[in-house]
């Protein structure tokens, strides 16, 4: 698939006068994980969002390869996976259920469709919990089949959406020991975080954004070449002040 | 055709595992049925099915007694007279007996004088209780009336010296007056009123569990994972149609099955069945498109559960009580009765009595139907302008 390139990328809601990405320029090479960086409010979300496809209407380019990302995951749908902040899925389904709900969606079926859940819940580790209610399940099973959903269509694109979030420290280890041996063989991981020590453990380069705009991006190692840490880069590029 | 059937069994379970949103497709329209077929069986009844009690107060026995005898009949029945008037309108305060004709002493003199125009006409006075039913005080003040002609015309033919036998004056003896109603019986009886009226009801209530999901999908991000991987919204708003649609079948069924088991299993008159069913299965399908698209419509405008529960719940509930589902609409003025042709429960309504009730054709549903149909697509069309012109999220086609 190649490098997710992103190119002057500009959007503003309709009816809102802010533009919340403001000529935005990335380079996301296959094979890593790339860090995306930003306080509350930053255009993490939306920017998700727009290779996502939940979004229109913004300027720029996005290609994937040589190819725009529109036509790919016009050409291959499911391409891209999406592990949203939310607990994406249904809560009154058992855990089997979700997973073959949005395995169903993707257009998997019979044994392929049983292979592929069997996959993804073997990988998440919830095989213990495929006969549970998703919405009675711990917060770390809830954040466990949100990734094994994401997982379903084995997509070369995964967006993860601060996917660590409400979770206990051994599941938080579980789930980026997970994420970085998901990286390599072609694939491309966005991952948002608010959590610095997660993207200086499993990302290979990084971009910090604020305010719509990229105020930095690279190798983790290039941009705390000075011996700063991702933390106190982080605060001296987006200001102490209080977002939210 | 395999992501529509994802979606339709995902919906099924999702429905399956609400309780209280099955009792309220279910057991809230079929508990209405029994609770209003049984409570205003009197009233669908009319005049001639509720007795009121009369007695007469007249100083002549013999008189008292043949006024009695006339008046008696089609739904009144002759009580005991109280010793006076007094007595008789401390009865009436308490509603036994609900009307008594009281007779001046001179009334037979009077009827019985020649007549002339120029003088007022004899007097009676009629004691009534309040609570008593305007049509049925009419009727009673109509019988009271041609009684006393009748007895005027048997004085006035004594005078003439013709002789008649007192049964020719007898009202009940003046014609053999047979009633006719074309169609069916016309207005309905209790229980063909409120199976069809409360299956409505119960029908539109689609509202509340396809609204409660959608904002549960859009709340959690459900819905943006759904258009992530490129379900188009107008397939996510069909995949809740199929589903509802043998919700609101079973409805049918189990409803009917109510007014035809449960309402005379309490004591009430049983549902007689339609001759036609693929009417009914028709007018079932045309009802249960509007009550969807509603749903679908309620559920893209609402942002929270309690949006969707209030326009979902005071909308049906105000559509309900203008198109004559909680009150029948041949008891409402006539302003209302025209107001109530805004209420697509009332085309419903009056789609389902074409066929229970008056054993009408295609084309005595067609009109509403039509109308039906015609609300399903334009609410369907709303919801998806609602949509995309909130852009909450973006269609991936």
């Amino acid at each position: 698939m190649g490098t997710l390139n992103v190119e002057a990328l500009s959007f503003r809601y309709p009816g809102r006068g802010e533009t919340v990405l403001d000529r935005v320029t990335l380079e996301i090479p296959a094979g890593g994980i790339f860090g995306l960086l930003g306080p509350n409010g930053a255009g993490k979300t939306t920017l998700i969002s727009i290779f996502a496809g939940q979004l229109r209407g913004a300027t720029g380019s996005i290609r994937a390869g040589v190819e725009p990302l529109e036509a790919l995951r016009r050409r291959r749908p499911h391409s891209l996976g999406l592990v949203p902040q939310e607990y994406a899925f249904y809560p009154m389904l058992t855990c089997a259920e979700n997973l073959r709900f949005f395995g169903a969606v993707q257009g998997l079926a019979g044994a392929r469709l049983k292979e592929r859940i069997a996959a993804a819940a073997g990988f998440a580790r919830i095989e213990s919990a495929l006969a549970r209610r998703a919405g009675r399940l711990s917060g770390g099973l809830k954040r466990r089949l949100n990734l094994a959903i994401g997982l379903l269509g084995e997509p070369e694109i995964l967006l993860l959406d601060e996917p660590t979030v409400g979770v206990d420290p051994q599941s938080r280890a579980f789930l980026l020991e997970s994420i970085r041996s998901l990286a390599g063989a072609g694939r491309t991981i966005v991952y948002t975080s608010h959590y610095m020590e997660e993207i200086e453990a499993i990302c290979d380069r990084v971009a910090i954004i604020d305010h719509g705009r990229v105020l930095v991006s690279g190798a983790l190692s290039d941009v705390t070449r000075d011996g700063s840490g991702l933390q106190e880069l982080f605060m001296r590029l987006t200001h102490r002040s209080l977002r939210d | 055709m395999r992501r529509l059937l994802a979606l339709w069994e995902k919906e099924c379970l999702a429905l399956s595992r609400d309780v209280l949103g099955l009792a309220v497709l279910f057991l809230m329209p079929a508990a209405f049925i029994v609770v209003m077929s049984l409570a205003l069986s009197d009233v669908f009844k009319g005049g001639a099915a509720r007795q009121a009690e009369f007695a007469v107060i007249a100083a002549d026995p013999k008189l008292a007694d043949s006024l009695e005898r006339n008046l008696a009949g089609d739904g009144f029945r002759s009580a005991p007279a109280p010793a006076d008037e007094a007595a008789a309108r401390d009865g009436v305060r308490r509603g036994t007996p609900s009307l008594v004709l009281v007779v001046p002493r001179d009334f037979e003199r009077a009827l019985s004088a020649p007549f002339d125009a120029r003088d007022a006409p004899p007097k009676l006075t009629l004691l009534a209780d309040p609570v008593l039913p305007p049509t049925q005080l009419l009727a009673f003040r109509q019988r009271v009336l041609g009684v006393t002609l009748s007895l005027r015309v048997a004085a006035m033919m004594r005078r003439a010296g013709i002789a008649a036998n007192a049964d020719a004056f007898d009202l009940k003896r003046a014609a053999t007056l047979s009633v006719e109603t074309i169609g069916g019986s016309g207005r309905p009886s209790s229980v063909q009123q409120n199976v069809p009226a409360w299956l409505i009801f119960g029908m539109f209530f689609v509202v509340m569990p396809i609204s409660s999901l959608f904002v549960v999908e859009r709340r959690e991000g459900t819905l943006a994972r759904l258009v992530s991987l490129r379900v188009p919204f107008s397939m996510l708003l069909l995949g809740k149609v199929g589903p509802y649609f043998v919700v609101n079948l079973a409805q049918a069924v189990l409803m009917l099955l109510a007014g035809r088991t449960l309402v005379p299993w309490f004591g009430g008159e049983t549902l007689a069945f339609p001759a036609r069913w693929d009417l009914l299965a028709a007018v079932t399908a045309c009802t249960s498109f509007a009550a969807i698209g509603w749903g679908l419509l309620v559920a893209v405008c609402s942002r929270t559960l309690e949006q969707a529960t209030v326009i979902g719940g005071v909308g049906n509930i105000l559509a309900a009580a203008v198109g004559g589902i909680m009150v029948p609409r041949f008891v409402m003025p006539e302003a209302m009765q025209k107001l109530s042709e805004v209420s697509p429960m009332a085309w419903a309504l009056d789609a389902f009595h074409a066929v229970i009730l008056r054993g009408g054709g295609a084309a005595d549903i067609a009109a509403p139907c039509a109308k039906l149909l015609a609300l399903a697509t334009a609410l369907f069309a709303a919801a998806l302008w609602v949509h995309y012109r909130r852009r909450v999220l973006t269609s991936a086609q």
